[in-house]
């Protein structure tokens, strides 16, 4: 009796695509409901079920079809160039358009996108799963924040040393972590992200515990001052675009190889002669360096640092972008670290929903594209 | 050229090797034999470096590399095939040959990619297919052939037949007499008794982590008591 009627349903909604769109506007609708009045979920029935709908409709035109069979092999590569060059462009001159509030956007995601990009070398070239990586970030912060204010010393020195320190944290920790695997490994990494916030809370002499480290210098040239935030942003840029450029050339190198052989297969990787723990090493180095460039970047750039930029939830929300942007993609890794740094300013009107529609979103992201949004394949081809 | 002398291995404190000594002399196919669990596949592994013996002592070309990682071992001249093909499935067919030169010298990759593709051909035909898509037996292929990129001495391979059609299982056995002919030393661990021992010099049964019989392809083939216990013929 019920099977008969559950089976009716599931050959409807394969049959009619206002059936299949009208149950899953239900669902969101009623999702909804909790958190505003009857009139705004039926408004969020309605505008789910005719959005639905119309991608249904289309996906199953002529239209459609003939599209796909003749442009879709080639069709993302061959506007890859002019797409790159453009955007490139648009950041470039965004400084003399857009209101310092969206610069000051930009800047963030930037530094987002750097972070993503090192986390996103350790866990999606060389699969070690890190939930502590804000640690990594935290302790690059705050080696400028300390050098500078006690030591008076510039940006562009601090720079190397905090980004060395934070990576000579990384292999402090892989060093021990590295003999764990999986889940014990993501276990270890969370719980050194926490001692290294918890230290920062409580050794109040050194950094001041939970009120921060204020006073921190903007970044100068030749005594130019760099503060400003149409500098800053050329700052956040230009290392934006060196970070990439870095690890596409180790991405496709030896090094490169060796990470994603290890993460497709560990005994195969060392049966062919790859020394494992080497090159898990080497991962978690070069993808923490990196955590310490975006920590000095965003000391300089608030001027301010405190333990609370540096808790779990941040270290989770980095990885999301990676997986977001699709894991062992380096330019899905930066789709996915500028949409999820751009959301939460983009959702600002609907303060009380942002959180709730950046959950949905991951929740529907794992069910209908797990592999991430330009995840799935590799970004480095060799060619032949 | 490779010699273990009674070498006992554990896996935690289950002891799966215990004092067995095997020889295996430069230009032979060697086979192991044994039902599961009697530890062929551990032999192997505590060859190739992923285990470590408790004691007993691996001698290759009268130099001891017991103890030594994995890595290392490969770079002396010996590659294995692990069990169950553990191909790269996302990488190409050349990416896996490619990443099986990992240790060679760059000038030897083009010879020995040549002689993959010549002893495999249908690799040559496919090497820009993802290899997670190649069949089975194609899988083992690739398993081989990236060995043989890393130009072993011993190539140490276990079970190349496992879940293979029996004319699949024949043409990677008859691979690997050619690869034998060409100079490489081969220690093999097989469950396919009957074609391992045609194919091998000498043989060497295992039962429950120690030697039981030892003798030449021929002699076990025709052992009465291993016919019984073992084959079941």
């Amino acid at each position: 009796m019920i099977k008969d009627i559950i089976e009716k349903i599931r050959a409807l909604t394969k049959k009619s695509i206002i059936f299949r769109s009208s149950l899953i506007a239900a669902w969101a609708a009623i999702l909804f409901l909790p958190f505003k009045d009857i009139k705004t979920a039926v408004m969020m029935f309605l505008s789910v079920l005719i959005g639905l709908s119309a991608i249904f409709f289309v996906r199953k035109s002529n239209f459609y079809q003939t599209f796909l069979e003749e442009f879709h092999p080639d069709f993302p590569h061959r506007f890859r160039k002019p797409a790159l060059i453009a955007l490139l462009i648009a950041f470039f001159v965004s400084p003399f358009i857009l209101a310092d509030y969206y610069l000051d956007v930009l800047i963030i995601s930037g530094i987002y996108i750097i972070l993503a990009l090192g986390l996103n070398v350790i866990v999606g070239f060389a699969g070690l799963l890190n939930l502590g990586f804000a640690a990594f970030y935290a302790i690059g912060a705050y080696t400028y924040a300390l050098l500078n204010t006690k030591l008076g010393l510039g940006f562009w020195a601090c720079l190397p040393l905090s980004a060395l320190s934070a990576s000579f944290a990384g292999l402090l920790l892989a060093i021990p972590a590295l003999r764990l695997r999986g889940d014990y490994l993501a276990i270890v990494t969370l719980g050194f992200g926490e001692i290294v916030r918890l230290t920062l809370n409580n050794w109040d002499s050194l950094t001041n515990g939970p009120n921060g480290i204020t006073g921190i210098a903007s970044p100068s040239l030749m005594n130019l001052s760099l503060g400003r935030l149409e500098y800053f942003y050329y700052i956040v840029f230009a290392f934006v675009l060196l970070t990439l450029a870095i690890i596409r050339r180790v991405e496709s190198s030896r090094i490169g190889r060796a990470w994603i052989a290890i993460k497709e297969n560990e005994i195969a990787a060392s049966s062919i002669g790859i020394n494992i723990t080497k090159y898990k090493l080497y991962a978690f180095t070069f993808g923490t360096f990196w955590a310490g460039i975006a920590g000095t970047l965003f000391a300089s750039k608030m001027q301010f640092v405190s333990p609370e930029s540096f808790t779990f939830i941040e270290s989770v929300f980095i990885l999301s972008m990676v997986i977001l942007g699709g894991l062992g993609n380096t330019y899905g890794t930066v789709l996915g670290a500028f949409i999820l740094a751009l959301l939460p300013e983009v959702l600002r009107g609907v303060q009380l929903y942002r959180m709730l529609i950046l959950g949905l979103g991951l929740v529907l992201l794992m069910i209908f594209r797990p592999q991430g949004l330009l995840g799935g394949g590799k970004s480095v081809r060799i060619r032949n | 050229m490779l010699k273990l002398t009674s070498i006992n291995t554990s896996y935690g404190h289950i002891r799966a090797l215990k004092g067995i000594s095997i020889e295996v002399n430069k230009g032979e196919i060697v086979c192991l034999l044994g039902s599961n669990g009697a530890g062929k596949t551990t032999a192997l592994m505590t060859v190739s470096g992923i285990l470590k013996p408790d004691s007993g002592d691996i001698y290759f070309e009268r130099e001891s590399i017991k103890g030594l990682a994995p890595h290392l071992i490969v770079k002396k001249g010996i590659c294995q095939v692990p069990e169950g093909r553990r191909i790269f499935p996302k990488f190409t067919v050349l990416e896996n040959l490619e990443t099986g030169a990992f240790v060679s010298a760059v000038q030897n990759f083009n010879k020995n990619l040549e002689r993959v593709f010549s002893l495999f051909p249908i690799l040559k035909e496919r090497k820009n297919q993802t290899a997670g898509t190649l069949s089975g037996g194609e899988q083992q292929m690739l398993a081989i052939g990236r060995a043989l990129m890393s130009n072993p001495r011993l190539l140490l391979l276990d079970e190349p037949s496992l879940g293979l059609a029996p004319i699949l299982a024949g043409k990677i056995f008859k691979t690997i007499a050619e690869i034998n002919n060409e100079g490489i030393t081969i220690l093999l661990v097989e469950q396919n008794a009957n074609a391992a021992l045609k194919l091998s010099h000498r043989g060497y049964v295992l039962e429950n982590g120690s030697i039981k019989l030892h003798g030449s392809g021929e002699e076990l083939l025709h052992n009465e008591d291993l016919k019984k216990a073992y084959l079941g013929i």
